[in-house]
């Protein structure tokens, strides 16, 4: 039976740092720097719904890392 | 605090502070600003331009080839490809991913300048995204720095001076009234 690799074998598979405790959710400056581009750009992606976030307490922007992963695999593909 | 109350020192060093934190943000946000407001000067000579620039080709993730146009932005581009229809045109955004790039189409359509106008829109919306969430890290910041001090007066500060740079006329007025005494 094939298996679902966990969140930290899906991050060095596509290319993700590991932090050293796994966070649930990055700024969209993490976000940008994990992905390798500018934070305007994350912005671009989250307006146009490729990427769905979530918000902290004072109304900051959070992007859930499985969001993160699954970008990067609908990309790779 | 009373509304026109002029902010007291602490208010304004955090102000300060805040500004030096968040200059490179700023900064960013009003070059953006800058670069949405001349495309949508000049819709008609960059769609214009697009159609006379024969550039290379490039192929978006969806497998359509389009013939590079004219640069809009860092990394985004309005190309156009030829169809039984007539010319096509599309807004393309190349994003260079750790895993390999990208290359997504943002808008696309018959008319260039409608193309255009659409992407302009739509940097719009993702530039008051982007003030709201600066706004957030603001508010964050100074609750972090300064607890239990009522710092509303430098969030809004730095809200309007957003708000200014997406849409001059509209926060001119909104910046007299409501800046409370922090200097914007």
């Amino acid at each position: 039976m094939e298996t679902v690799p966990n969140i930290e074998e899906q991050a060095q598979n596509t290319g993700l740092p590991t932090p050293p405790v796994e966070r649930l959710a990055y700024s969209v400056q993490e976000a940008a720097d994990m992905l390798g581009v500018h934070y305007f750009s994350v912005y671009r992606l989250i307006q146009r719904g490729k990427l769905k976030t979530c918000h902290a307490l004072r109304g900051k922007i959070l992007v859930p890392r499985a969001e993160l992963l699954k970008l990067l695999e609908t990309d790779l593909r | 605090m009373n509304y026109y109350e002029r902010p007291t020192p602490l208010q304004e060093q955090a102000n300060l502070e805040a500004m030096q934190h968040f200059a490179e943000h700023l900064k960013q946000f009003k070059a953006n600003c800058e670069d949405v407001h001349n495309l949508e000067r000049n819709l008609a000579v960059t769609a214009k331009e697009a159609i006379q620039s024969p550039g290379r080709v490039i192929q978006t993730d969806n497998g359509v080839e389009w013939q590079h146009g004219v640069e809009l932005m860092k990394g985004i581009s309005l190309c156009h490809r030829c169809t039984a229809s007539g010319s096509e045109f599309a807004v393309v955004e190349c994003l260079p991913f750790k895993t390999g790039e990208m290359k997504d189409v943002l808008n696309r359509g018959y008319n260039a300048q409608e193309v255009l106008q659409m992407f302009a829109r739509d940097q719009r919306q993702v530039l008051r995204l982007w003030k709201g969430d600066v706004t957030a890290q603001v508010s964050e910041h100074v609750s972090e720095k300064y607890p239990r001090q009522d710092m509303s007066v430098v969030v809004e500060s730095f809200e309007i001076k957003l708000a200014r740079a997406i849409s001059q006329t509209y926060v001119h007025a909104q910046s007299q009234s409501q800046s409370r005494g922090v200097r914007i």
